[in-house]
């Protein structure tokens, strides 16, 4: 064995796992190896989503599961409890049908402007310009901030005394509460988000358009093809494959969304931008009485949307990967 | 049919300058082969000719009409990409139709243009598939194809052959030439193969460095080759190459060996240092004089054989004798000049004392 402080240490790790070996068998040691992770995960993710499955069918406000009541699927029956459907105040949980009404536009919105955007900079940022590497840092930027700065950053842009509406005053306007009045709330969510995430799908899409082949540009060049004709016949039917994986993948994340619109807004005002997750998270843990089984089943109900997007996306990257094959 | 005249054309990338003033004329009808080796420039000029890019000096004429600020779509050309440059995501009918839908044209013509070229091209029976479903041949007709539709005044291809096998390439090679003949249009190819050049071509320029070694038939470049560069470029197996001095008007010496009778060497003065270019088939074996040397490989191809020899003073050399050989590695042999003989001048290297050949 060679010497050396390198040498020192991975002696000092190599004794307990050689050890370990002796005392398992060298079959054993994957597992020993899995462990630490799939201990995170059990305790994190799977045991969460399987002790979810019971609160969501039990009853009461007790918190130790073996306390709680069966109720079987009232907690659902209670959340789809509307005597018309259609009009949100006869629900018996209006505010889960008002979460679910805000997320639907929030995702409409949302979805669509994210992936306009992160086209239309991909575009550009795919075009030979000067900076071209300095601005595609830029545009990816928000995504490595923390959601609670994001929507910090922005409060401090929004809030009545804030930098916008100083300029909008400064420009001889009145100030704009921004972050007070119902619809510029909703609009300004919306922004926020998109602003925060586009880089993400900025760079999939420049991905996608860098991977088109020069050659079937220079060729459409040669037949004479307008740009616009280039850009719907060429450019968009080979970036489709990325653009439906961006698609699904926004849609989930959209439905998701919690964290920054959560500081920005706190869901307010009223409950303007409240969406679905943060419905579940204060009906189980802020609200004065913690329902915990109306959460789990709410959040049961979303869980089974984001399942069938996910399923969506999966299909979506295994058609962009055949395609790639092909090409 | 058209023509095409380029009249000093300068190509510099920053402050590297790769195209040096070139002047060419391809007369209409013309089959005109670039070839070179890669970085020689041949494919920059091709892209200057299509208008994919624009020179820095020099004027690109096509039937004497100054077209280098046109657009490449007008300037009546077309032209096939290595990589082929087929949309995959349309059928091969949409690939063929899609630069006649650029022009408005009436679908009755694009029916008729397509049905013709494919007929030729024998792509009848692919015009529904996509690209992905078709083999690399198939492909290269698709492409063909795509440019015959075009009806172009010249038709230009970017070393189209080179992503094919080489039995499919010597294959298309020849129906490329049906091709030229049949349609008797104007043809600008670039390729890195000698062996294309001197199968296809009417002319072959030969470019090196961004300028024109020279420019000539097939035989002529092979026969009379301007320089050392072209002398080894033209040619499979490659020309051999020795350093000699010129002796008595009649013979040059190769080190201390015995010396060697080349005509050729009669318009130099004696003792001149040159290079002695001789081409594998005209090598023969003697009994006496001639270069002594030793067999170090035989490649026996049945029709023909290739001998290679290791020279007393270390120099290798290719033979190529018709038939069957008996030699094998090993044997002793004597080596002479059974045909044209060339000498370049050695210093500065190519530009040659002039091509010498002897009768």
């Amino acid at each position: 064995m060679s010497r050396g402080p390198a040498a020192l240490v991975s002696r000092a790790i190599d004794w307990p796992f050689e050890a370990l070996q002796r005392a398992l068998g060298a079959a054993r040691m994957p597992y020993v190896f899995v462990a630490p992770n799939l201990l995170v995960f059990g305790i994190f993710v799977a045991a969460p989503m399987i002790l979810n499955v019971w609160y969501a069918v039990t009853g009461g406000t007790q918190l130790m599961p073996g306390d709680r009541p069966f109720v079987g699927a009232a907690n659902f029956a209670e959340l789809l409890d509307c005597t018309n459907h259609f009009v949100v105040a006869t629900c018996k949980q209006d505010r889960f049908w008002r979460a679910v009404g805000n997320t639907a536009w929030f995702v409409v919105f949302q979805v669509v402007g994210l992936v306009l955007i992160s086209l239309v900079t991909a575009l550009i940022l795919n075009r030979r310009m000067p900076w071209r590497g300095f601005f595609r840092a830029v545009f990816f930027y928000p995504v490595l901030l923390s959601p609670v700065v994001v929507a910090l950053i922005w409060k401090w842009i929004l809030q009545p005394d804030g930098v916008l509406n100083a300029v909008v005053v400064a420009n001889g306007g009145t100030r704009i509460p921004f972050l007070l009045d119902p619809s510029w709330a909703f609009i300004w969510t919306i922004v926020v988000s998109i602003w925060a995430h586009m880089g993400f799908y900025t760079l999939i899409l420049l991905a996608g358009l860098q991977a088109i082949p020069s050659d079937l540009y220079e060729a459409a060049e040669m037949d004479g093809t307008a740009h616009v004709r280039v850009f719907w016949r060429i450019t968009m039917p080979l970036l489709m494959p990325n653009m439906m994986v961006v698609l699904v993948l926004a849609l989930i994340r959209a439905v998701q969304s919690f964290d920054e619109i959560f500081v920005l807004t706190g869901g307010g005002p009223g409950t303007a931008t409240q969406y679905i997750v943060q419905f579940i998270y204060e009906t189980a843990f802020a609200n004065q009485t913690h329902i915990l089984g109306l959460a789990a089943a709410a959040s049961m109900l979303v869980g089974g949307v984001l399942l069938v997007l996910t399923l969506l996306q999966l299909a979506a990257s295994a058609q962009a990967k055949r395609s790639e094959a092909k090409r | 049919m058209a023509n095409l005249s380029l009249r000093g054309i300068v190509r510099e990338f920053g402050p590297l300058r790769v195209i040096h003033g070139i002047d060419l004329d391809v007369a209409q009808g013309e089959f005109v082969v670039f070839v070179g080796p890669s970085g020689c420039g041949k494919s920059t000029l091709l892209r200057m000719i299509a208008g994919l890019d624009r020179p820095d000096g020099g004027d690109v004429l096509i039937d004497g009409v100054r077209v280098n600020e046109r657009r490449a779509a007008e300037r009546g050309l077309a032209m096939v990409f290595q990589s082929y440059a087929l949309y995959p995501h349309m059928t091969v009918r949409q690939n063929l139709a899609f630069g006649l839908e650029n022009q408005r044209m009436a679908q009755a013509e694009i029916d008729r243009r397509i049905g013709d070229a494919a007929r030729m091209l024998q792509i009848e029976h692919l015009l529904q598939r996509k690209p992905g479903q078709l083999s690399g041949g198939q492909r290269q007709r698709v492409a063909i194809g795509r440019t015959v539709t075009r009806e172009p005044g010249i038709f230009l291809f970017d070393e189209p052959l080179s992503n094919l096998d080489a039995e499919l390439r010597v294959q298309m090679r020849v129906e490329l030439s049906a091709l030229h003949k049949r349609l008797k249009a104007t043809m600008i190819y670039v390729t890195h193969d000698q062996t294309e050049a001197m199968t296809m071509a009417d002319r072959i320029v030969v470019l090196r460095g961004g300028r024109v070694e020279q420019a000539g038939s097939p035989l002529e470049l092979y026969n009379r080759p301007a320089n050392k560069f072209v002398a080894g470029f033209i040619g499979s197996p490659r020309m051999n190459f020795l350093d000699a001095v010129t002796r008595e008007g009649r013979n040059v010496v190769v080190d201390d060996m015995p010396p060697l009778a080349v005509p050729a060497a009669a318009e130099t003065s004696d003792g001149e240092p040159v290079t002695l270019g001789v081409r594998p088939e005209h090598l023969g074996f003697v009994e006496t004089a001639g270069l002594p040397g030793t067999v170090d490989i035989v490649e026996q191809m049945g029709g023909e054989s290739y001998v290679y020899v290791t020279l007393a003073n270390g120099a290798r050399l290719t033979v190529r004798r018709p038939g069957q050989t008996a030699l094998s590695t090993g044997d002793a042999v004597r080596i002479c000049i059974e045909g044209a003989a060339h000498l370049f001048s050695r210093a500065e290297g190519e530009p040659a004392i002039a091509p010498r050949v002897r009768a």
